[in-house]
């Protein structure tokens, strides 16, 4: 069956319509919502979709309802395994309690890696990166 | 229901854009290509930080500038409902047709069986091509 179809995006996102997905975006957000369609861009269509911050052992939600993502700036679409997804050894809390220490981290990653390719630019001969983060 | 044609469908509706730089558009849809282009009407733009705002009477945004767009919950219901009415209206068009030379064939045979064979099976097609 899976030999059949090709590797496209059509091919392989067919099986996720109507399952709730994970969705990384280029900006680091991520997504947890319901599949509902997609096109050969990887434009998505999500539905009752929440956002998601961590912080340690801590995580939140933000409902958002429904998404039309344009697919250039999806990084990762991930299935949910709704047997395990309560597992997790993560303390949900409310999002606007954790929503400063998230805003905080993500702070202190850009400056520690705006200093880091400062030195490699000064001192190792690098050139200069285009402030992209990880570089999606 | 592709992604543009969802976005075809929301026009008029109220949305929130969201740029690739983070800077927002909150107004209505006025129109959309298939490239993403858009063009809103009575917009509030906010700047990437959310401190700053702008008021437009309208707006373009180029489709490969955005990030996503949020739509109104209700509107995917909506569609789905408009397309299984559409469905509904081709589904007995179509039936009309195809009842005709099934009488003349099988007059015999019972009308019921002819038509009990085209419906189903022409139903069943739709729905399937329908999930999308």
């Amino acid at each position: 069956m899976d030999s059949l179809i090709p590797f496209t995006t059509s091919g392989s996102l067919v099986d996720c319509v109507d399952r709730k997905m994970l969705v990384i975006l280029r900006d680091g957000r991520k997504l947890h919502g319901v599949l509902r369609s997609y096109d050969q861009f990887a434009n998505l269509v999500l539905e009752d979709t929440v956002e998601r911050i961590y912080h340690e052992n801590l995580f939140a939600e933000s409902w958002h309802g429904l998404f039309l993502i344009r697919g250039e700036n999806v990084v990762l679409l991930g299935e949910i395994d709704l047997d395990r997804e309560d597992d997790i050894l993560l303390r949900q809390v409310e999002f606007h309690e954790l929503e400063p220490f998230h805003k905080r981290a993500i702070e202190l990653k850009k400056q520690n890696d705006d200093s880091k390719s400062q030195i490699l630019y000064e001192q190792k001969g690098f050139c200069k990166e285009g402030g992209e983060g990880d570089g999606y | 229901m592709l992604p543009l044609s969802l976005l075809n469908a929301a026009q008029n509706k109220p949305m929130l854009v969201e740029l690739k730089n983070g800077e927002t558009c909150n107004g209505h849809l006025i129109n959309c290509d298939n490239f993403m282009n858009i063009t809103l009407r009575d917009v509030y733009q906010t700047n990437s930080d959310g401190d700053r705002f702008w008021k437009l009477k309208e707006c373009y945004i180029r489709g490969s500038t955005i990030k996503y767009l949020r739509i109104p919950d209700i509107l995917l219901d909506a569609v789905k409902e408009e397309q299984v009415r559409a469905r509904e209206v081709g589904r007995n068009t179509r039936g009309a047709h195809a009842g005709g030379p099934g009488n003349r064939g099988g007059r015999g045979a019972s009308t019921r069986g002819g038509r009990g064979r085209g419906g189903p099976m022409r139903g069943g097609r739709g729905r399937g091509r329908g999930v999308q």
